[in-house]
């Protein structure tokens, strides 16, 4: 056999706890997947706007503009605590990683109360009229990915909790953190468009 | 039949004509390009097989500098060219489209209103004169040497207006009016045939555009205008009695009767039409016979009901019918 | 000479490796397998299982309509069968068996043990798995769908399309486009980050350039599916939404702009990889390196940019204002430029290469035929005048077969003549195979070529029968003998593929003596890929001297190790240890799959899927045992 040159990489570290963890890179591509789906429910949000004169329909009520605005603030400061955990993952720190997880997770409830509050006070339903339809799936889509995240979340504090985790887990905690920041950040335009594009753009009434 | 009835090949119009003249462009100067690709391939295969001198490659898998250059030059040109080409062929596209391909008549068309429905054609001719409106159905005369507006609509699903020895298509959606103009340059009669899927009978969905000279269309028009004809002999008579008794006043309308209602085609002058049931069947007794007997044996799925009409009643309603020139 | 892999290597404990990448044995074995290899292959017999399914139709089709007034099928049977033959030869076939190409042979190019996520390899085949099954399930309970592959509303909607049959259509896309989308999501991540160390980007092989474009394309353009199929299509269908529905304010075009924003990259998505197994094709028989490189990879990249801007080509009949519509006409004459630098760099490697003519270089040569004539009717149909006579008749069906069998379906075939020692270390048989491209290239251009003159004279798509004495006759009763002579030469294919699998001639790792890395691995690869992973100093590894490539030490074989490397220019950055097979991948698709199929009945399905599918993924991503304790 002939002696072949060597690359040793035995003193690289066996996992990574940053953007350059595959995890990262599959949460973010994720992330561009589901920013397609939610831009392109924006896009169809105006092209049917800006097919009729009167938008919403007759007997309609925008969305309420208060409460949904108001939501916005737990939902961002709920970022502060998926920035803790995600760190407190990279130094190793059980106790930062409960307290940023549980702190993004209390906020996201109250989040999703003030939610539920505005969307329950919606006067039409998603077969009501095309607007309906839109801004029901939009509120529904992000609902569904907010839910879906809190649930990783939740699981993730029950693994951390039990002390029965190892790198792959604390990579999970930073990945959720990304998943996070996508969700809320993406939340921004469309609560511009649920809640202002109508008003600003008016309905021609 | 003969295929030049239904063939963009054999354009008839001043529009089918240019897209004619367009595609024989385009598929002369494509071809050609064709051509040359795929002869430079098989000369690259064939080229080992005549012992040509080759560059030693095995070192580093590469020919000389000097080929390499040499490739890039012509493959660089190859590339120049494509980029004129397409440019080029853009372009007269463009301008061709423009005219041809427009959603605006020519000033003084002759404007005609098309409603596509599974699976047949609603046909008016607009008028700003209320009493030149007519309504029919499946068949369109348009004067020789004319613009003819196609204004196009759907009361169902999206059906396509085309009738491709005249004219490129049209769709015809529900919600959204189309326009497309044609115009003929000779006189004939040209098939049309519904070109989106629109369900069980797509297939059976065409129409006839007959072309005659103006002074036969003004005629063809003042005819179709009067009120259908009033029958003369005892069977006839019955025969309006049959149809005006049965089911069938409950979709059709004949003008001069009481049949008015518009769900199915215009029947007042139905006699003068070649074909029924969109096309599907020329207009003979024997065909009218058996498509108002069972409508679903010859289009299933139809929405023209099964109207039950006795036997002894049925020739003097086909030979009324078939009266109403 | 690369030595045989199977030798005892020096800096590799070849038994131990075989013991950590295996999977386990039997039934369990089976199911529970993260193998790329493994699923690869799955992905690639299932699609050939959908493509005999598609080609069943398309014959069935054929028969109907070989003479004028044909009574063989009925109208209803033949609206269901085409729908069929469509949505099966685009999402059950075309997309899934590129996938599969991928899945299997980007890790070995790029010179790694696995795919970046191998559980989610699994995951995404059971949910193809479970598309088909479900669609075709359909036909047991008369729920056939009939609107066509495309279901255009309102035709597709519940006022003109009652009963389940698009309903089923409409969810099975959701199956198929989830599967395509964990597909991408793992190439994208391997072929970035998992590269051999000194592979940097241009030193890739130009077969991962195209997966990896193809796969940002699939990100892209797939969300836009689900949402026409099943936020507008199917919502608007069960549960009384507006989208489409011109009736309360929605529209059938926003439709066909979304729906064909996902349908024109499709078929990109379906074409890119074919074009690079053509380049891996080429680069060996010819014994050079490719000509090009640079232009290749960008023409790639041009191509999937552009496909992103020519949806509207497929609307020009609907009467959008024409100055948006010559934007259109422009970019889908652009793309061509793209496509035709690709043709003249292989034309250049053709030209100035030692050409072996192999029954893979015949097929090479009969997609170069049949792409470019799809490609030159491609142009023409650009033009909207043109276009406004050839839509929606049969010189589009022409079109469409030429630039999809001869642009993905013949360098596919090229491409098992090619792959197929390394898939079974067997060599095809050359003669048999240049014998079925003969007869598969005969009976392509009998069946499809007469379908431009079809369409010219007049003859709409998607019609069940038509009416004799319009010329239509002699030109459809050859297309439906062609058809048959296609049949023909794809039994051959796989009476080739099956007899070489049994008594092919034996192959070793290399027998093209290709450049690529993945000719260095045993035929087949072992489950670990390679002893040590190399290292890569050019473009082509393998005609590149062994002297000067060294091997990766250092990396775990106790466990799943495998090296994370930069995007750019692939330097070492960490290792990283990989997932054990486990059920969980299978059982949380079939969580979802249960809910999927529910769905269309009724909403609350959907949390059944969310619930189900939830429990799966805690299942699936719960710390494994032993834990990796930190070092």
């Amino acid at each position: 056999m002939s002696k072949r040159r060597t690359l040793d990489v035995s003193g690289l570290p066996p996992y990574d706890i940053s953007s350059q963890s595959p995890l990262f890179w599959g949460q973010v591509l994720m992330c561009l997947i589901e920013g397609s789906l939610l831009c392109m429910l924006i896009a169809t949000y105006f092209y049917l706007r800006l097919s009729v004169d009167v938008w919403p329909g007759p007997g309609v009520h925008l969305p309420g503009l208060t409460l949904s605005s108001w939501a916005l603030l737990p939902l961002v400061v709920s970022c502060v605590g998926s920035y803790l955990a995600s760190e407190a993952a990279k130094k190793n720190s059980r106790s930062g990683m409960l307290l940023g997880l549980g702190l993004n997770l209390g906020l996201a409830i109250v989040f999703l109360v003030l939610r539920g509050i505005v969307w329950n006070s919606l006067n039409f339903t998603w077969a009501s009229d095309a607007h309906g339809s839109i801004v029901w799936t939009i509120l529904f889509l992000h609902s569904y990915d907010i839910v879906a995240d809190m649930l990783m979340t939740a699981v993730l504090i029950v693994i951390i909790a039990s002390g029965r985790y190892g790198p792959r887990q604390r990579i999970g905690v930073h990945v959720d953190s990304v998943l996070w920041y996508f969700l809320v950040g993406i939340w921004i335009p469309l609560y511009g468009v649920l809640f202002w594009a109508p008003r600003i753009i008016g309905g021609g009434r | 039949m003969n295929p030049a009835i239904q063939s963009m090949w054999h354009a008839s119009g001043s529009n089918a004509g240019h897209i004619r003249e367009l595609a024989v462009f385009f598929g002369i100067l494509l071809g050609t390009i064709f051509v040359i690709v795929v002869g430079l391939a098989l000369f690259s295969i064939g080229r080992r097989h005549r012992g040509i001198q080759q560059e030693p490659l095995e070192g580093s898998h590469l020919p000389s500098a000097r080929t390499e250059t040499r490739l890039r030059t012509v493959v660089g040109v190859a590339t120049g060219l494509t980029v004129l080409i397409l440019f080029g062929l853009t372009v007269v596209s463009v301008s061709v489209g423009k005219i041809v391909s427009a959603s605006i008549a020519p000033a003084g068309s002759l404007m005609i209103e098309v409603t596509g429905t599974q699976w047949w054609w609603k046909v008016r001719y607009a008028s700003d004169d209320p009493s030149r409106t007519l309504q029919t159905a499946n068949e369109i005369h348009i004067p020789v040497g004319q613009s003819v507006a196609i204004r196009g609509n759907s009361d169902d699903v999206i059906h396509s207006f085309w009738v491709p020895s005249l004219q490129g298509k049209r769709d015809l959606i529900p919600g959204r009016p189309t326009l497309e103009w044609l115009q003929a340059d000779r006189p004939g009669e040209y098939r049309g045939q519904c070109a989106e899927f629109c369900g069980l009978q797509h297939a059976h969905m065409a129409f006839w555009v007959i072309a005659e000279s103006p002074d036969q269309f003004s005629a063809w028009m003042d005819h179709q205008l009067r009120p259908a004809v009033e029958p003369t002999d005892d069977e006839n008579k019955r025969g309006q009695v049959i149809f005006l008794k049965s089911a069938c006043v409950f979709c059709h309308t004949i003008r001069g009767t009481d049949a008015a209602a518009q769900a199915g085609p215009d029947l007042t002058h139905f006699g003068s039409r070649k074909t029924i049931a969109a096309g599907t069947l020329s207009n003979t007794k024997g065909n009218l016979a058996g498509w108002i007997a069972d409508p679903q044996n010859i289009k299933p799925g139809t929405h023209m009901a099964t109207v039950p009409i006795q036997t002894a009643e049925m020739q003097p309603l086909i030979d009324y019918l078939e009266s109403l020139k | 000479m690369t030595p045989a892999a199977s030798e005892p290597h020096a800096y590799a404990d070849l038994d131990l490796l075989r013991q950590t990448w295996s999977s386990k044995r039997g039934l369990f074995g089976w199911l529970s397998s993260i193998n790329h290899q493994e699923i690869g292959r799955r992905y690639i017999v299932t699609a050939f299982f959908f493509l005999l399914l598609g080609g069943i139709e398309a014959l069935l089709m054929r028969l109907q309509l070989a003479k004028p007034e044909n009574t063989f099928l009925a109208a209803s049977r033949y609206n269901q069968i085409f729908t069929l033959h469509g949505t099966t030869m685009m999402f059950l076939f075309a997309v899934p068996v590129m996938e599969g190409m991928g899945i299997y042979l980007v890790p070995l190019m790029v010179g790694t043990r696995n795919v970046a996520f191998p559980r989610l390899n699994a995951f995404g085949y059971w949910m193809y798995l479970a598309g088909g099954l479900f669609l075709y399930s359909c036909a047991f309970f008369n729920m056939i769908p009939d609107a066509g592959w495309f279901a255009y509303a309102p035709l597709s909607g519940p006022q003109f399309s009652p009963g389940k049959g698009v309903d089923v259509w409409a969810q099975m896309i959701t199956f198929t486009e989830v599967s395509a989308l964990c597909v991408a999501v793992e190439l994208v991540v391997t072929i970035l980050k998992m590269r051999a160390p000194g592979m940097s980007l241009n030193r890739m092989p130009m077969f991962c350039w195209s997966m990896l474009v193809q796969s940002f394309m699939i990100i892209f353009a797939m969300p836009a599916v689900m949402i026409a199929s099943t936020v507008f299509l199917l919502n608007d269908r069960t549960l009384g939404t507006h989208f489409v529905n011109p009736a309360e304010g929605g529209d059938p075009l926003l439709y066909q702009h979304v729906f064909w924003f996902f349908g024109h990259p499709e078929v990109y998505i379906i074409f890119l990889p074919a074009l690079g197994m053509v380049s891996s094709i080429i680069e060996t028989h010819t014994r050079r390196q490719v000509f090009g490189y640079p232009a290749l990879v960008l023409s790639l990249v041009g191509n999937g940019f552009i496909a992103f801007g020519l949806w509207v080509h497929h609307m020009f009949a609907t009467g959008l204002p024409q100055i948006g519509e010559a934007y259109f006409t422009a970019a889908s004459m652009m793309i061509a430029i793209t496509s035709g630098v690709q043709i003249f760099c292989w034309l250049a490697t053709l030209w100035s290469g030692r050409l072996k003519v192999t029954a893979a270089v015949h097929f090479v040569f009969g997609f170069i035929f049949i792409f470019v004539m799809g490609g030159m009717t491609g142009v023409m149909l650009a033009s909207i005048p043109l276009d406004l006579q050839a839509h929606d008749t049969f010189f589009v069906v022409a079109h469409f077969h030429y630039v999809l069998i001869g642009g993905a379906l013949f360098p596919l075939f090229g491409g098992f003549h090619y792959w197929f020692p390394k898939f079974t270390g067997r060599m095809m048989d050359e003669r048999l195979g240049k014998l079925s491209f003969w007869i598969l290239f005969v009976g392509f251009n009998s069946t499809f070529f007469p379908m431009h003159w079809l369409g010219m004279l007049g003859m709409t798509r998607r019609v069940y029968t038509y009416i004799p004495g319009l010329g239509w006759d002699h030109a459809n009763l050859a297309a439906t003998v062609g058809a048959f002579v296609i049949l023909l030469g794809g039994i051959i294919f796989i009476a080739n593929v099956l007899r070489s699998r049994g008594s092919g001639a034996r192959a070793g790792s290399d027998p093209w003596e290709a450049s690529t890395l993945e000719w260095e691995t045993e035929s087949p690869p072992a489950p670990y890929n390679f002893p040590n992973l190399p290292v890569v100093t050019s473009r082509t590894p393998l005609w590149t001297a062994q002297a000067e490539r060294p091997l990766v030490v250092g990396v775990r074989e106790d466990r799943r190790e495998i090296l994370i490397t930069a995007v750019l220019d692939a330097e070492p950055h960490h290792r990283s240890v990989q997932p054990r097979p486990s059920l969980w991948p299978m059982l949380t698709a079939l969580g979802f799959s249960i809910g999927l199929a529910g769905s269309i009945f009724a909403f609350s399905w959907y949390y059944v899927a969310s619930v189900l599918g939830l429990i799966g993924l805690i299942g699936w991503f719960w710390p494994e045992r032993p834990l990796e304790v930190d070092q």
